[in-house]
């Protein structure tokens, strides 16, 4: 199945490199003029294709899991899930997202691939994130085959390294987006709380709640819910999908007059959202495990995991409420960021509070009560400022500030203590989380922008910093045409070189803003050219944005203690 | 017991949110903008408006009768696309096709017109952008019917011979 | 090089006219944070997404200077959303009214503090 998948990737990314453009999906999708290395990339760079790559990243894990995975006792089932899962999205393709079909006449040229997606950034994020789902897919298989053949530490084995896996290239997926949306829509946001992202993040929530749940399996405790995490992170992927690809998000009429390919994906999550639950119905009887005990450790682990999906479904809420009154009242409505970040705020403090006390088992065993009150009193507290709208940014970065120094003061006494981190991953995890929550309040509350107007020639001074416009100039490109614009930026401690331009793609005329970004280590110099005024002058968007360099350092520490943490846990 | 409640929760849920997404497959309406038309709103000229050759406009003129608006500019390619149509519309019907150049400069737009056609029996010179905006212009090209002062019908995006019989064809 | 010269002719084209209010001159500190915090919570009309504060579009910024005159003007914030939410619809306004919108934001807190209600009682019962 493997290989046949294999052959079909390989003849479409041929005809694209070889410009066939008899083919419509590369009609849309390329053009003479791309460069080769976007003329191989634009295979995933709409629907059909990418549900084609999405299908053989699967079937390629899926012999990647028969090869290495040993225990015969689950592997049946676990293939029968996956085959399953891929015999209806094969359907699904060929009956409405077939991207070999032809036209009769071969045009000459195509329409270009939309510039915006022509960046390295947006090439591989699509393939990584559409491996996060796959891998998903077989952690949801291999808990539908333990659902049936009862969960034992080979299948945790195999299960806790999928579930790694999965949780590293999500995570590494949604970031590259971020990171994307930062350096090359250079709006100075890296994250707008719009429906497309928020339908990758609901898989991600669930994901990271399941595989923290699955750290107590030595104990077997709370088996049902992992079980049912397991299959929501699927389900979730799944509903994403639909949302995002059948057009419904445009407007609930573009869904209803092309509604083929959205009613399709809509029947296949039923299909399998019945089908699971069902499953899970039927068979909760034999995932009968122990509950935790008040104040310890898996208590707080399923506070923690209560909190998460508590988010999810802000999420959740926030981005389908659109579509619901959309559907009801006919007027389309705006969930804007801000409802987003005032509602989850407050509950990502909950959530450091709850696993830095998880830090210190022994000191919740001792001082119980005390721990119980504060707790109570730190939450009421943290709800209660947010709906007073009592400047909450500044004590959360307070709190957030206390917290990170608890979590270095406690790993430092570990290392002393034993010479050794034994579970370095866990600390470096969480701290990463924490330093991450600062770093994301700390720019939210003191960037700050302006908009100038300069000619060649000019400087101007803001925010501690001075900017100077030296020069303009015109260039060609292999498919675009550009004007560039040199400044130059400094402050007390740095200073740099900053470019930025207006291009216009040769095809299809479109311009597009680059923005100049010079980044350093607390703050980011953003400079987007704008328009240029008949004397001469150009109108400029100069932003400081801080923290953002802090963001991706600590994103990239998470991702590396997932990853180590994942190998880590493999090797026990 | 407990895990079996706890699904039964979950399934209404999930048959709720599936029912919302089919029932939506019913509303099959024309309007597919996200963004609200200026339909139904009475045209606001707040000051005075000049055509390409420099002379005033009267308010009457906008005000008076049938008027068609349309919204174009020489640097905007999906006009261009739209312009042929245009002159076959207002060749074949009695239309009166007046003209909002967008955010244009005068010599470019006289060229534009010399070189494709004008349709128009006069366009508005709009540089700023201004008149536009107040009027609830989001871009090039648009069209907006003003019937008697009131917008009867309004399309964000160019017209062709389907839009024609969707949103203006009735009207003459 | 033909190019080259279309494409700057092209950027002429797109030259701005001079007026007054280019470029907020005329607001002061107090003004021009409502002109942030507004241009924050107004849609692009044109834009897939991002608010006129972050768009390049040029409606983006028309709708921007206009705000910064109705701020001179005397227009409260709340005016200028009714205004623009009467142009352009509901869609535009990215601001969530908790009044309007109040299942929004009661469901997670109900959620969240019955569950954990439930958890812990659950817990404490199983621990007797």
């Amino acid at each position: 199945m493997c290989a046949v998948l294999l052959i079909c990737c390989s003849y479409l990314s041929y005809q694209f490199l070889t410009d066939n453009f008899s083919f419509v999906y590369v009609f849309e999708n390329s053009n003479k003029f791309l460069p080769t290395f976007y003329k191989f990339s634009a295979f995933w760079s709409a629907h059909e294709g990418s549900f084609l790559l999405m299908i053989l990243i699967m079937t390629l894990s899926m012999a990647f899991n028969n090869f290495f995975f040993w225990e015969k006792k689950w592997l049946p089932l676990s293939n029968a899930t996956i085959a399953f899962i891929t015999f209806f999205y094969l359907i699904f393709l060929i009956f409405t997202s077939n991207p070999f079909l032809t036209f009769d006449v071969m045009p000459k040229n195509g329409t270009d691939l939309n510039p915006l997606l022509q960046d390295p950034l947006l090439v591989i994020h699509p393939p990584v994130l559409f491996s996060g789902y796959v891998f998903y897919a077989i952690t949801f298989s291999l808990v539908i085959a333990g659902m049936f053949k009862g969960f034992e530490q080979a299948l945790f084995k195999n299960l806790k390294l999928w579930a790694g896996i999965s949780w590293f290239t999500l995570t590494l997926g949604i970031l590259l987006g971020s990171i994307w949306a930062y350096y090359e829509l250079g709006w100075g946001g890296y994250w707008f709380w719009d429906p497309v992202e928020n339908v990758a993040l609901l898989p991600w929530l669930a994901g990271t709640a399941f595989t923290h749940s699955l750290v107590f399996s030595r104990n077997k405790i709370l088996l049902s819910w992992m079980v049912f995490l397991g299959i929501s992170v699927f389900l979730l992927s799944i509903l994403g999908s639909f949302i995002v690809r059948s057009g419904i998000l445009n407007s609930v009429h573009s869904f209803a007059s092309d509604p083929s390919r959205g009613v399709f994906l809509l029947s296949l999550f039923a299909l399998f959202s019945f089908a699971s639950i069902a499953l899970f119905f039927s068979r909760s009887v034999f995932l009968q495990s122990d509950w935790p005990k008040f104040l310890s450790k898996q208590y707080l682990l399923v506070l923690n995991n209560l909190v998460l999906l508590v988010i999810l479904l802000i999420v959740f809420l926030g981005t389908l409420y659109p579509i619901a009154t959309e559907v009801f009242y006919g007027q389309k409505l705006s969930i804007g960021p801000d409802y987003f970040s005032q509602l989850i705020t407050p509950l990502v403090l909950i959530l450091i509070c709850l696993f830095s006390v998880e830090q210190f088992p022994s000191l919740l065993r001792e001082h119980r009560n005390v721990f119980f009150t504060s707790a109570i009193a730190i939450t009421a507290g943290i709800i209660a400022l947010e709906f007073l709208d009592f400047s909450p940014i500044s004590f959360s970065l307070i709190f957030v500030l206390v917290a990170l120094v608890i979590m270095l003061l406690r790993a430092i006494a570990e290392f002393f203590k034993t010479k050794e981190v034994a579970i370095m991953h866990k600390i470096l995890g969480h701290f990463s989380v924490v330093l991450l929550t600062f770093a994301v309040l700390f720019n939210h509350q003191y960037s700050e922008s302006v908009d100038l107007k300069l000619k060649p020639g000019q400087s101007t001074e803001f925010a501690d910093s001075s900017l100077e416009f030296k020069s303009i100039e015109i260039l060609g490109k292999e498919n675009f045409d550009t004007v560039v614009a040199n400044f130059y930026v400094k402050d007390k401690n740095f200073q740099a070189d900053v470019i930025s331009e207006k291009r216009v793609y040769k095809i299809g005329g479109i311009i597009t803003s680059e923005t100049g970004i010079a980044s350093f280590p607390t703050k980011d110099y953003h400079i987007v050219l704008g328009d240029r005024f008949q004397d001469g002058s150009w109108s400029i968007r100069y932003s400081i944005n801080y923290g953002i360099m802090m963001i991706w350092a600590s994103s990239f520490l998470l991702l590396f203690s997932m990853l180590y943490g994942t190998i880590r846990r493999y090797g026990y | 017991m407990v895990t079996r409640f706890f699904t039964v929760v979950v399934l209404v849920l999930l048959i709720t949110m599936l029912g919302i997404f089919s029932y939506s497959l019913n509303q099959k309406s024309a309007q597919l903008e996200l963004i609200k038309t200026q339909e139904g709103k009475q045209l606001a000229i707040g000051k005075e408006i000049y055509d390409l050759e420099g002379k005033k406009i009267e308010k009457e003129f906008l005000t008076d009768g049938k008027v068609l608006l349309n919204v174009w500019a020489s640097w905007c390619i999906t006009c261009l696309v739209e312009h042929p149509f245009l002159k076959s519309i207002t060749a074949t019907k009695d239309v009166k096709l007046v003209g909002i150049n967008y955010k244009d400069q005068i010599n470019n737009a006289q060229n534009y017109l010399e070189k494709n056609g004008d349709p128009y029996v006069l366009s508005i010179y709009d540089l700023s952008g201004d008149f536009s905006l107040k009027l609830g212009v989001t871009g090039a090209p648009e069209t907006f019917l003003i019937i008697d002062g009131e917008i009867v019908s309004h399309r964000i995006g160019e017209v062709n011979i389907d839009v024609w019989n969707e949103k203006f064809a009735k009207y003459f | 090089m033909k190019n080259l010269q279309n494409t700057f002719r092209l950027l002429l084209i797109l030259s701005l006219s001079l007026t007054a209010e280019q470029l907020y001159e005329g607001l002061n500190e107090e003004q021009l944070q409502r002109l942030t915090y507004l241009s924050d919570n107004i849609r692009c009309p044109k834009c897939t997404y991002g608010n006129i504060s972050s768009s390049n579009a040029p409606i983006s910024k028309d709708l921007k200077e206009e705000i910064a005159e109705l701020i001179i003007v005397g227009y409260s914030d709340q005016e200028i959303f009714n205004l623009m939410e009467d142009r352009y619809g509901e869609y535009v306004i990215l601001k969530t009214d908790p009044s309007k919108n109040r299942s929004l934001f009661i469901i997670p807190l109900i959620v969240l503090l019955i569950s954990i209600l439930l958890i812990s009682t659950y817990t404490i019962k199983k621990s007797k």
